[in-house]
């Protein structure tokens, strides 16, 4: 009974299996000369240096991910090391297939916030309820009294992959244990506040203002401002002041008592440590009295 | 005369009266996924353009000198999607071969064009409308995918300038572009039974 039926099966449907068959037949026959004919020569290597690279995408090296990246390094050599996510393990790696011999390129960049003052450090002038963001904000001239700190609004939170920044009292913070230096937080900021620097030490003293207003403004404006009063300069080599702003050699910095008698004797507290185990910043002593007033 | 008078009105009916993404709801998928930015989906409706109309004729050559001659109509879902797929994998072959930015740009969606319901509906829908010439069953076909063009240019346009409006919250995202598919869709069957 099942025999018979099976029998009936094949004998009615023979044909119609040829014909699938010979159409299957046909196209890959089509397919096969195609393949041959517009056939694409893809370099190993270009698949190699991908394969070694972090895959995240994150456009650190102005590529737009790590396809574009792998590409472009293999056309220009020159390239390498731009990979911050990956660092030096990836950059040896791209020497090793590529044949090429890397020069050392100093420690890994990270970046800084230059700006320490928290909401209750800020003055301001009117209340701002327009798009909650540093853009916009940043486009009105009163959003907050100080026209060159941290807005708060997180534009370099959302631009980061890593989830290695989050607004902490209305100040853009860093999580150095998450972030890979991608540079996209730096990017985002309409006050190029955040800078990228070479992070030689675990901890770096930083320079956490940038206003350039003289110092009877910044007082006014903000509790811990660089005011450019100096002293650090006067304190340490590793300090200058310029435009009413201390400025700091990153490149150079090495812990170092004189630098830490700059942290200590700043009026008001401008100099902190950023980085994975950075201790918490001192607080100014006296709060200035102008700062009170609106 | 009386052909040329039949494929012109064939080819507007499947452009715009029978548009096959907005009356007939097939090939949703590349029409929400790729109509992001008009560019792109300007591309993919020359691609989803040019594998309907090759598929579309070789699937009615096959359908009117071997399957029906044979007998064998129940196997045409089979036959056409080998067709399509063949077809696809050969524009694949073609703009890896020739544009490669294009082709980087598709990503998924290139190979998903195989199972792009449109183009297998079309070439059901050309048995299905009686098309009795190979002639007209290419205008249809290329008809077919130029009213796919015209949809997804629409919808991409559409929600670019969506990006600057103030969508309210629980709107944004995929229920805003459904809501437009479907208003689109109301508008272009206000074309129905003009011929």
């Amino acid at each position: 009974m099942i025999l018979a039926s099976i029998v009936q099966l094949l004998s009615s449907a023979w044909l119609a299996g040829l014909v699938m068959l010979g159409l299957g037949f046909v196209f890959a026959v089509i397919l096969l000369i195609a393949h041959e004919k517009l056939k694409v020569e893809v370099d190993p290597k270009i698949e190699q240096i991908h394969a070694a690279l972090p895959n995240l995408d994150c456009g650190a090296c102005g590529f737009a991910g790590c396809g574009g990246y792998a590409k472009g390094v293999m056309e220009n050599p020159e390239l390498i090391g731009r990979c911050s996510p990956g660092g030096a393990d990836v950059s040896a790696q791209i020497a090793e297939i590529l044949n090429l011999q890397v020069s050392e390129s100093g420690p890994a960049k990270r970046p800084i916030v230059h700006c320490r003052a928290h909401t209750a450090d800020k003055t301001y002038h009117a209340e701002y309820q327009g798009i909650p963001s540093c853009t916009a904000a940043n486009a009105l001239a009163n959003a907050q009294a100080c026209k060159f700190g941290c807005l708060g609004f997180g534009d370099c939170v959302s631009a980061c992959k890593f989830d290695a920044l989050h607004i902490v009292d209305g100040l853009a913070t860093i999580d150095y244990a998450k972030c890979t230096g991608c540079t996209a937080c730096s990017k985002a900021c309409p006050r190029d506040l955040i800078e990228m620097v070479p992070f030689g030490q675990e901890n770096m003293m930083t320079v956490a203002c940038s206003s350039i207003c003289t110092g009877k403004v910044t007082r006014a404006m903000c509790q811990v401002g660089c005011i450019g009063c100096g002293l650090c300069a006067k304190k340490s080599d590793a300090f200058t002041v310029q435009d009413n702003l201390a400025r700091m050699n990153y490149a150079n910095y090495a812990p170092s008592e004189s630098n830490e008698l700059a942290l200590d004797k700043c009026p008001t507290c401008a100099i902190v440590y950023r980085g994975k185990t950075a201790p918490p910043p001192r607080e100014p002593k006296t709060k200035p009295a102008a700062a009170s007033k609106v | 005369m009386d052909t040329v008078y039949i494929l012109i009105t064939g080819f507007l009916s499947v452009v715009l009266i029978n548009n096959l993404v907005l009356t007939k709801f097939l090939g949703i998928c590349p029409y929400l996924g790729v109509s992001g930015r008009i560019d792109m989906a300007f591309g993919m409706g020359l691609a989803v353009t040019f594998v309907m109309t090759l598929s579309g004729t070789l699937t009615w050559l096959i359908d009117h000198l071997v399957l029906m001659p044979l007998g064998l109509e129940v196997t045409r879902y089979v036959c056409f999607i080998l067709v399509i797929a063949s077809a696809v994998q050969l524009v694949e072959m073609y703009l890896r071969k020739f544009f490669p930015s294009l082709y980087d740009s598709f990503g998924i969606f290139l190979p998903l064009i195989t199972t792009n319901c449109a183009i297998l509906g079309l070439c059901l829908f050309l048995n299905l409308w009686g098309t009795d010439s190979l002639l007209e069953a290419v205008v249809l076909s290329a008809g077919g995918g130029i009213g796919f063009t015209i949809a997804i240019c629409i919808m991409a346009g559409i929600r670019e300038n969506l990006q600057m409006v103030d969508v309210p919250e629980p709107l944004q995202g995929a229920p805003i572009t459904l809501i437009t598919a479907g208003i689109l869709s109301l508008a272009f069957m206000g074309f129905a039974g003009i011929i």
